[in-house]
């Protein structure tokens, strides 16, 4: 009766006791069907009940259980043990951010960088609902849709290095957030979020490493996102340099 | 406060459409250039094999004078511009301003020298 | 970010050789260097045209034909190139074109602008050397 055990070496930091981070083996019943959010479950169910992560709906639309598997950001519940070299898995907290216990992150940076750029259709005036609703085509949800799929997991700040370089950067989610409404034909606030992104710290500071792109477990693509919005902000530079109270 | 760092990003924006322009430059200009001047003539490779040496790229033609003006401006500009970064990214963060500093002297004082010695080359600036 | 929390919150800080940890980031430093050469071989020409404006053509000329500068000339041709085939796959990655159903791929884009470079060399060739 010899059972597939697989190895899991989880971060362990708990404030109130550790001054320094630690590794902890757990050893787990292997499944081939089984994926590292189902093994800490497990080990918070049988082992040890203090392992701290976040998870919710298990199945990748929620965006809470990230985490640095094998020094790569995923989600536990996205990636399954047999995607791993050998039976021994480590799972850390996101990179980049800080911890405030095991595998739990502070997510304030970013929550504070989702609200700066306004994700929500702004309009210069509402038409009321008798007027029917804003109609849009097919090829101009295309121009966005993509960016529309973000489920704020921040899996691409933990992949990009320059986020973990200088914390005041926008970043890949954010800035995509933000061109998901400038490109949205319904939105009218370019006004209200261009300044956002066009700052020292917004786009400006990504050089195009594209690990967000990578990372990103909904097809999302931040670089492309960011690389537009440099380009829209450097053509508006030129066209105010050149026409200071012209046209828009 | 908030006006004056608006203005410094609008002008960051400038620059990195400069910084671009000079990537293009770079990538299509530059490697001909660098083919011509520091491998074809100094081994005698086509087409710089027999009698023709480099300086018509200089002395030539405006079309030359303007090639190597174009190719070389553009290629320090983005050179040293992305190399700044570069340098902020392997640990010299702290240092950005400094960089900054120097780097768009270089640039600034190597473009002024490019269009400075070719115009010492050219005084006539010959037509086409 | 205030800190009202009872406990000390872990923050760890990337050291100068993050980009060693994967391949990608590997590249992507070897990529961004480049930029070095590019600029080092911008400034070693404007110094040979100091050489010949200040002083003689057979100055810059032999400049030129100084081993150390060709050997040089060759090593910032290779990144410069390298410089060029990745700044192609970058423009097809930002700029993805939908063809009916299907969108275009950076290896394309890299492809076609190979192709406009050998041509616009041949062309420069042709204007400043063989005409």
């Amino acid at each position: 009766m010899s059972q597939d055990i697989a190895t899991i070496r989880v971060t362990r930091y708990r404030p109130e006791k550790d001054a320094k981070p630690f590794f902890q083996e757990y050893k787990v019943p292997y499944r081939h069907d089984m994926v590292v959010l189902d093994a800490l479950n497990y080990i918070k169910a049988e082992i040890d009940g203090s392992l701290t992560y976040r998870w919710s709906c298990r199945m990748g639309v929620c965006g809470s259980c990230g985490a640095n598997i094998d020094g790569e950001p995923k989600l536990t519940c996205a990636s399954f043990l047999h995607e791993f070299k050998g039976r021994t898995i480590t799972v850390e907290p996101m990179t980049h951010f800080p911890v405030i216990k095991d595998l739990v992150v502070d997510m304030q940076d970013f929550m504070e960088k989702l609200v700066k750029i306004k994700p929500w259709i702004i309009r210069e005036k509402e038409t009321p609902p008798e007027q029917g609703e804003y109609k849009q085509s097919a090829k101009e949800l295309e121009r966005y849709s993509q960016f529309s799929s973000c489920i704020n997991c921040m899996l691409c700040y933990a992949a990009c290095p320059i986020y973990g370089l200088n914390e005041k950067f926008l970043g890949p989610a954010a800035t995509a957030l933000a061109y998901r409404y400038i490109e949205d034909s319904r939105d009218q606030g370019k006004d209200v979020r261009f300044p956002v992104v066009h700052e020292m710290e917004g786009v400006w500071e990504c050089t195009l490493v594209g690990e967000c792109s990578v990372v990103c477990p909904k097809g999302v693509d931040p670089m492309l996102a960011i690389q537009k919005t440099k380009i829209l902000g450097a053509t508006n530079a030129i066209k105010s340099l050149l026409m200071p109270r012209g046209g828009r | 406060m908030k006006a004056e760092t608006h203005k410094v990003a609008r002008l960051h924006a400038i620059l990195w459409g400069i910084f671009s322009l000079g990537g293009m430059i770079a990538a299509f200009l530059l490697p001909v250039m660098i083919y011509l001047t520091g491998i074809a003539y100094p081994l005698g490779l086509w087409p710089l094999n027999g009698s023709r040496d480099p300086s018509f790229l200089v002395t030539g033609t405006l079309l030359g004078m303007l090639f190597v003006f174009v190719t070389i401006a553009g290629s320090l500009f983005h050179g040293i511009f992305r190399f700044q970064s570069v340098l902020t990214e392997v640990g010299l963060l702290r240092l950005k301003r400094g960089l900054e500093t120097v780097g768009y002297l270089i640039i600034f004082v190597g473009i002024i020298l490019l269009a400075y010695y070719l115009l010492v080359l050219n005084p006539s600036l010959p037509a086409l | 970010m205030e800190d009202n929390k009872r406990y000390p919150e872990l923050r760890r800080r990337l050291s100068p050789g993050w980009w060693t940890a994967n391949r990608h980031y590997a590249v992507y430093m070897v990529r961004e260097w480049t930029s070095l050469f590019v600029a080092l071989y911008s400034l070693t020409l404007i110094y040979g045209l100091s050489l010949w404006a200040m002083g003689s053509r057979a100055d810059f000329l032999s400049f030129l034909k100084n081993p150390a500068v060709v050997g040089f000339s060759l090593v910032a041709l290779v990144f410069t190139m390298y410089h060029a085939a990745t700044w192609f796959y970058l423009l097809g990655a930002i700029s993805p074109v939908k063809i009916g159903r299907s969108t275009t791929k950076p290896w394309q884009a890299l492809v076609l602008n190979l192709i406009l470079l050998v041509t616009v060399s041949y062309l420069a060739i042709w204007l400043l050397v063989l005409r």
